[in-house]
C-alpha cells in the first residue's frame, strides 16, 4: 500500500501545520537568497518576512477553523483533532499573530536585521500546534522538543547582549533538563504499563486504583509525577520557575513577549488533555502536587514581585502568579473549572499582549532604547494622559478589578475552586492577589501621581501597529462586562469536547 | 402617580452617555466640559425625584423593577429596583455629584475633562450598587468604584501625602471585599443564584451565616469604617480634592452600611443576632475613641473626617437593634451625615481654595472677614453635633431610642457622643471663626461667591426639612424596614 494513501485523510486534517512547515521552508530559501544577494545589496528581510509570516499565520488560521473534519483520529494514534484543539489552535494562531505585529517596530529599530526570528517563531508555533493535539507520550516529547529548542535560540536571539546569550543558554540547560525529566517519566510510564497512547493509558488507568498490584501502582504514580513535574518546569510554576526571571528579562523584548503569552496557552490545553483524560482517575496523585505548586506559585510570585525595579522581571514574576491561579482550575478537576481556566487563558494572553504593545511600542527618546525600569514610566500620566490610562487599565484588570475582563477570568477560576470545596486555595489566592496588587498600583502611582514634573520620560510617538494591537486588546477587555455570552460559549463548548 | 417605563436605567445610562459626549469634546474647551457634566448630572438628580414622587408607600416590595443583565450558562439574571431603604441612598448620589462637580469649578486646573468623567462615572456606578438587586454584581459594582476613586484622590488630590492615602484606600477596601467575594461564590456554588430576592427567602445553616456573615463584614466594616479598619478613612478624606472628600463622605461610606441592611441582616438573619455584641462592642468604642481623637487634630479634613467615623458608630448601633427606631434611625442618620459633613468639608474647600491651607491654627477670626461664610459654616458645625432642629439630632435620637430598647448599657456610652460631638465641632468652629483675624499668615479674605451659596443653599434647606418635619422621609422607609425587623424576628 502506497504511503501517501494511507494518510490520506490525516493528511487533510493537519493541513495548518503542513502548510506552515512548508512556509517555513519556502522562507528559509527566500531569505537566504535574497539577503546575501549582491545584486540586491544584500536587503534586511526581517521586517519583510516578519509580514509574510504574519500573513502565514493568517492562512493557517483560516485552515484551522475551516478544517474539513470535526474530530478524528490520525497518523496511528499519534494525534488528534476535535474542537477543542481547533480553538486552541486558533487561538495559539491570533495570539502570534499579535505577538509577530508588536515585535516589527522592535526589530526595525534595533537593526536585527536577520529574517530567522519570525521563522522561529513559525516552527515554535508549529510545535505549539501539535502539542495541542498530541495523543501519545512519543508525540507529545517530540512536540515538546520542536517547540522548546526554538525557544532556546530565540532567547538567545540578540547576538550581541550578554544577556540575550545568558538567557538562551540557561534556557536551553533547564530546559533540557526538563526534558529529561519528561522523557524519564513517559519511559516510566511506558515501562509498568507498556503503552504510551494516551487512550489506552486512560482506559487502563480507569480501573487501577481499585487493583491491589502495588508495584505497578507505584511505578504509575512516579510516571505520572515526573511527566507533570516536566511540564510545570515548562510553565514556570513555582517551585520550577527559577529560569523564567531571567530568561524573561535576557531575551530580546518581543520574545519575552511572545513567551509569556502563547506557550502557557499550548502547554495548558496540554494540561488539560493529560490530566482531565489520561491521568484523571489519578486524581488523587496530580491534583496535590497541582495545588502545591499553584500555591507556592502565586504567594512566591507575588511577594517577589514586590522588590522588581525592571518591568520584563515584573512581568515574569506576574506570569508565575498567573499560572499559579491557572492551576486552580486544573486542579479543581471540573466541568466549570476547564470553563474558567479557558477564560482565564484568553484574558490573560489579551492583557499581557496588551502590555508589551506598549512596551515595545514606545521608544525612549534619548536612550533609543526600550523602556527598562519600572521608573522609566514617571509621569507617563501627564506626558501622553491617553496611553497612560489605557496601559493603567490594562493593569487594573491585572489587579483583577471589576467591570474589567481580568476580574471575571479570577472570579470564574476562584468559583471552579469553591465549587470543588478548595477553600484554603481559594483564600490564600485571593489574597495573593491582594499583594500582587501593590505591584501593579506602584506602575500606576508612578505613572499618575508622581508630584515633581523633572523627572520624566519623553518618548518617540507610539508606533502606529502596536498602537493598534494595545488598543484592541482594551476594547476587549473593556467589552466583556457587557457581552462575553461568545467566549463563554465556546469556551463551555470545548469544554465539553475535552470529555467526549 | 404616573410611571416612567424605565427611570432606573435612564439614571444609569444617562451619565454614561454624557461621557461619551465629553470624550469627543476637545480639551481646550473645558467650560463646554463642565456644562455638559453639570447640566446631566442635574437632569439625572430632577429625573431621581421622580422616583420619589412615585413611590408607592404601601409596599415593601421592590418597585420600578427591570431586567438589567443576565450571564449565559449561570442562572444569574439581573434585575433593578429600589425600596425603601435604597430610595433615599440613589437619591443622595444624585443630588451630591452635581454639588461636587459646582464645588470644584474653579479649583480643579488640569484634566479637567478627566476629572467631569471620573465623577460621572462614579455617580452611574454608585447608582448601580444601590438599585442592583444581585449580590455578585453588587460586589462588582462596590468594587469597580475603586478605580475612579483611587483615580480621583491620586491625580487630584493636593499634597505627597495623597500617594499614600490612595494607596491604603485602594488595599483596605480590596482586602476587605476579597472575602466577600469567596462567600458570594460559595453561597453562588451552594444555592444557584445571586439573586437577593431569592436568597432572603432561604435560609442558611447556623455555622455557614456565621462564615459568610464575617466575610461579608470584612468588607463592609472597611467602608462603613468599623474600628479597628478605619484608618484609611481621615487619609484618604483629607488628601482628595474637596469633592473626592463629598463623595467618600457623602456615598462611599454609606455603602458599607447599605450593604449590612441589604446583605448582612436579611440574608443572615442569625448570624447577625450573634455578632450584635462585636458590632455594639465596637461602635461604641468607634464613638467614644474617635470623638476624642478629633480633639486632637490640626487638619480640619481630618477633624471632619474623624467626625464621620464617629457618626457612623451610631449608624451601626442602630442597625443592629434590630427594630423599627434603631433601623429608620440609621438610615436617616446616613441621610443627614451624607449631607452635613459633605457640606462641612464643602466648607473646607472653600478656605482651602483662598489659603490653600487646612490647618487650624491659620485660621482665625473668619467671623469679621468672610460673615456669610461663617453663618453656613456655624449652621453646618451645629448640624454636625446633633442641634434640635437639624436633620442630625432626629436621626442620632431615633437611634438612641432604639438601642434604648436592644441595650441601655451601650445608649448611655453613646449618648456620650452628643457631649463629644460638642466639643470638638464648637472647639473647631471657635478657633477658626473667632478671635483676631491673623494677618500675620493671611491678607487677603474673600467671602463666598455665588457658586459658593448656590451649592450651600440646597444642602442648608434639605437639613432644615429633614430636622423639623423628618415623617416626608420617613413614611418611604416604614414599609420595607417593617419588613426587614419581621424577616430578622
Amino acid at each position: 500500500m502506497n504511503f501517501f494513501n494511507f494518510f490520506e485523510n490525516d493528511f487533510l486534517v493537519v493541513f495548518p501545520e503542513l502548510f506552515i512547515a512548508t512556509v517555513i521552508i519556502f522562507l528559509l530559501s527566500y531569505g537566504v537568497i535574497f539577503s546575501t544577494s549582491e545584486y540586491y545589496k544584500s536587503p534586511a528581510l526581517a521586517v519583510n518576512v516578519s509580514w509574510l509570516s504574519f500573513f502565514t499565520l493568517g492562512i493557517a488560521l483560516l485552515l484551522c477553523i475551516n478544517n474539513s473534519s470535526s474530530s478524528m483520529i490520525i497518523f496511528n494514534n499519534m494525534l488528534i483533532i476535535n474542537p477543542f484543539t481547533t480553538l486552541i489552535k486558533a487561538f495559539i494562531l491570533l495570539s502570534s499573530m499579535a505577538c509577530i505585529l508588536i515585535s516589527m517596530n522592535y526589530l526595525d529599530y534595533q537593526r536585527i536585521n536577520t529574517f530567522e526570528y519570525s521563522l522561529l517563531i513559525l516552527l515554535s508555533v508549529l510545535g505549539m500546534l501539535c502539542l495541542v493535539s498530541t495523543y501519545d507520550l512519543l508525540s507529545l516529547y517530540l512536540a515538546v522538543e520542536l517547540m522548546s529548542l526554538s525557544f532556546y535560540i530565540l532567547a538567545a536571539y540578540k547576538r550581541n547582549s550578554e544577556f540575550s546569550g545568558e538567557a538562551g543558554l540557561k534556557y536551553f540547560i533547564l530546559g533540557a533538563f526538563s526534558s529529561g525529566l519528561l522523557l524519564f517519566g513517559s519511559s516510566i510510564l511506558y515501562g509498568f504499563t507498556g503503552m504510551t497512547n494516551f487512550e489506552d493509558i486512560a482506559k487502563l488507568l480507569l480501573g487501577l486504583g481499585t487493583i491491589s498490584d502495588p508495584l505497578s501502582y507505584n511505578g504509575i504514580v512516579i510516571g505520572i509525577l515526573f511527566v507533570s513535574i516536566a511540564l510545570l518546569f515548562k510553565v514556570a510554576a513555582a517551585p520550577f520557575h527559577m529560569w523564567s526571571p531571567d530568561v524573561y528579562e535576557g531575551s530580546p523584548t518581543p520574545v519575552t513577549a511572545f513567551f509569556s503569552s502563547v506557550p502557557k496557552v499550548a502547554l495548558l490545553a496540554l494540561y488539560l488533555r493529560l490530566f482531565f483524560y489520561t491521568f484523571y482517575d489519578f486524581i488523587a496523585v496530580w491534583q496535590d502536587l497541582l495545588l502545591l505548586c499553584a500555591m507556592i506559585s502565586m504567594v512566591w510570585g507575588s511577594i517577589a514581585a514586590l522588590s522588581q525595579t525592571r518591568i520584563k522581571r515584573l512581568m515574569a514574576y506576574s506570569g508565575i502568579v498567573n499560572v499559579g491561579y491557572m492551576l486552580i482550575g486544573i486542579a479543581s478537576g471540573t466541568i466549570t473549572s476547564v470553563v474558567g481556566l479557558l477564560v482565564y487563558l484568553f484574558i490573560y494572553v489579551v492583557m499581557t499582549i496588551g502590555f508589551f504593545s506598549f512596551i515595545l511600542g514606545t521608544q525612549n527618546y534619548k536612550t533609543k532604547g526600550l523602556n527598562v525600569y519600572l521608573l522609566d514610566l514617571t509621569n507617563l500620566g501627564k506626558t501622553n494622559i491617553v496611553l497612560g490610562l489605557a496601559v493603567s487599565l490594562i493593569l487594573f484588570s491585572m489587579i483583577g478589578l471589576p467591570p474589567l475582563a481580568g476580574f471575571f477570568g479570577k472570579m470564574y477560576l476562584f468559583f471552579a475552586a469553591m465549587n470543588s470545596n478548595l477553600y484554603t486555595v481559594a483564600i490564600l489566592g485571593v489574597m495573593s492577589s491582594v499583594v500582587a496588587a501593590f505591584y501593579y498600583i506602584r506602575l500606576i502611582k508612578l505613572m499618575f501621581f508622581e508630584m515633581s514634573s523633572k523627572r520624566f520620560t519623553l518618548y518617540k510617538q507610539m508606533d502606529q501597529v502596536n498602537a493598534y494591537v494595545l488598543s484592541i486588546s482594551l476594547f476587549l477587555l473593556l467589552i466583556f462586562f457587557v457581552s462575553s455570552d461568545a467566549l463563554l460559549l465556546s469556551c463551555h463548548r470545548i469544554g465539553l469536547f475535552l470529555f467526549l | 402617580m404616573f410611571q416612567f417605563p424605565s427611570i432606573l436605567l435612564s439614571l444609569i445610562t444617562l451619565p454614561l452617555l454624557a461621557i461619551l459626549v465629553i470624550l469627543v469634546i476637545p480639551e481646550t474647551r473645558s467650560e463646554l466640559v463642565k456644562g455638559v457634566s453639570l447640566w446631566t448630572s442635574i437632569i439625572v438628580f430632577l429625573i431621581s425625584l421622580f422616583l420619589w414622587l412615585s413611590f408607592d408607600l404601601s409596599t415593601p416590595k421592590y418597585q420600578f423593577v427591570e431586567p438589567f443583565f443576565s450571564v449565559p450558562y449561570s442562572n444569574i439574571n439581573v434585575f433593578i429596583g429600589v425600596d425603601g431603604i435604597s430610595l433615599f441612598f440613589v437619591i443622595l448620589t444624585t443630588f451630591l455629584i452635581p454639588l461636587c462637580l459646582l464645588a470644584s469649578w474653579d479649583s480643579i486646573k488640569f484634566s479637567i475633562k478627566e476629572y467631569n468623567i471620573a465623577f460621572l462615572l462614579m455617580g452611574s456606578l454608585l447608582i448601580c450598587v444601590f438599585t442592583v438587586l444581585d449580590v455578585l454584581f453588587f460586589y462588582i459594582f462596590f468594587e469597580a468604584i475603586l478605580i475612579p476613586m483611587f483615580l480621583v484622590i491620586g491625580i487630584w488630590g493636593s499634597r505627597e501625602r495623597k500617594i499614600r492615602a490612595s494607596l491604603q484606600f485602594f488595599v483596605y477596601t480590596l482586602v476587605g471585599s476579597v472575602l466577600m467575594l469567596l462567600a458570594i461564590l460559595t453561597i453562588y456554588a451552594q444555592t444557584g443564584t445571586t439573586d437577593i430576592q431569592v436568597l432572603q427567602t432561604l435560609s442558611f445553616s447556623q455555622e455557614l451565616q456565621i462564615v459568610f456573615w464575617l466575610a461579608f463584614f470584612a468588607s463592609f466594616a472597611v467602608k462603613v469604617p468599623m474600628l479597628p479598619v478605619h484608618l484609611w478613612l481621615p487619609e484618604a478624606h483629607s488628601e482628595a480634592p474637596t469633592a473626592g472628600s463629598v463623595i467618600l463622605a457623602g456615598i462611599l461610606l454609606k455603602m458599607g452600611g447599605y450593604g449590612f441592611l441589604r446583605f448582612s441582616i436579611p440574608i443572615f438573619p442569625d448570624a447577625s443576632i450573634y455578632f450584635t455584641p462585636l458590632v455594639y462592642t465596637l461602635s461604641a468604642i468607634a464613638v467614644i475613641y474617635t470623638s476624642l481623637t478629633t480633639l486632637r487634630q490640626v487638619d480640619m479634613k481630618r477633624l471632619i473626617a474623624y467626625s464621620s467615623v464617629a457618626h457612623m458608630g451610631f449608624v451601626t448601633i442602630g442597625m443592629f437593634t434590630m427594630n423599627i427606631q434603631g433601623i429608620e434611625g440609621s438610615i436617616f442618620l446616613m441621610l443627614s451625615h451624607g449631607i452635613v459633613s459633605s457640606a462641612l468639608f464643602l466648607c473646607v474647600g472653600v478656605v482651602y481654595d483662598r489659603h490653600k491651607t487646612r490647618i487650624i491654627n491659620y485660621y482665625s477670626g473668619l467671623t469679621v472677614a468672610m460673615p456669610v461664610y461663617s453663618l453656613i459654616f456655624l449652621f453646618f458645625i451645629l448640624a454636625n453635633m446633633g442641634l434640635p432642629g437639624t436633620s442630625s439630632f432626629v436621626s442620632e435620637f431615633m437611634v438612641l431610642a432604639g438601642a434604648f430598647k436592644s441595650n441601655i448599657f451601650i445608649t448611655v456610652l453613646i449618648a456620650t457622643g452628643g457631649v463629644w460631638g460638642a466639643a470638638y465641632s464648637l472647639w473647631l468652629y471657635n478657633r477658626t471663626a473667632f478671635g483676631n483675624i491673623r494677618l500675620t499668615y493671611i491678607t487677603n479674605f474673600q467671602d463666598i461667591d455665588r457658586r459658593e451659596f448656590f451649592v450651600f443653599l440646597p444642602c442648608v434647606i434639605l437639613v432644615l426639612v429633614m430636622g423639623i418635619y423628618p415623617e416626608v422621609f420617613l413614611n418611604v422607609m416604614h414599609a420595607s424596614v417593617q419588613n426587614l425587623v419581621e424577616q430578622v424576628q
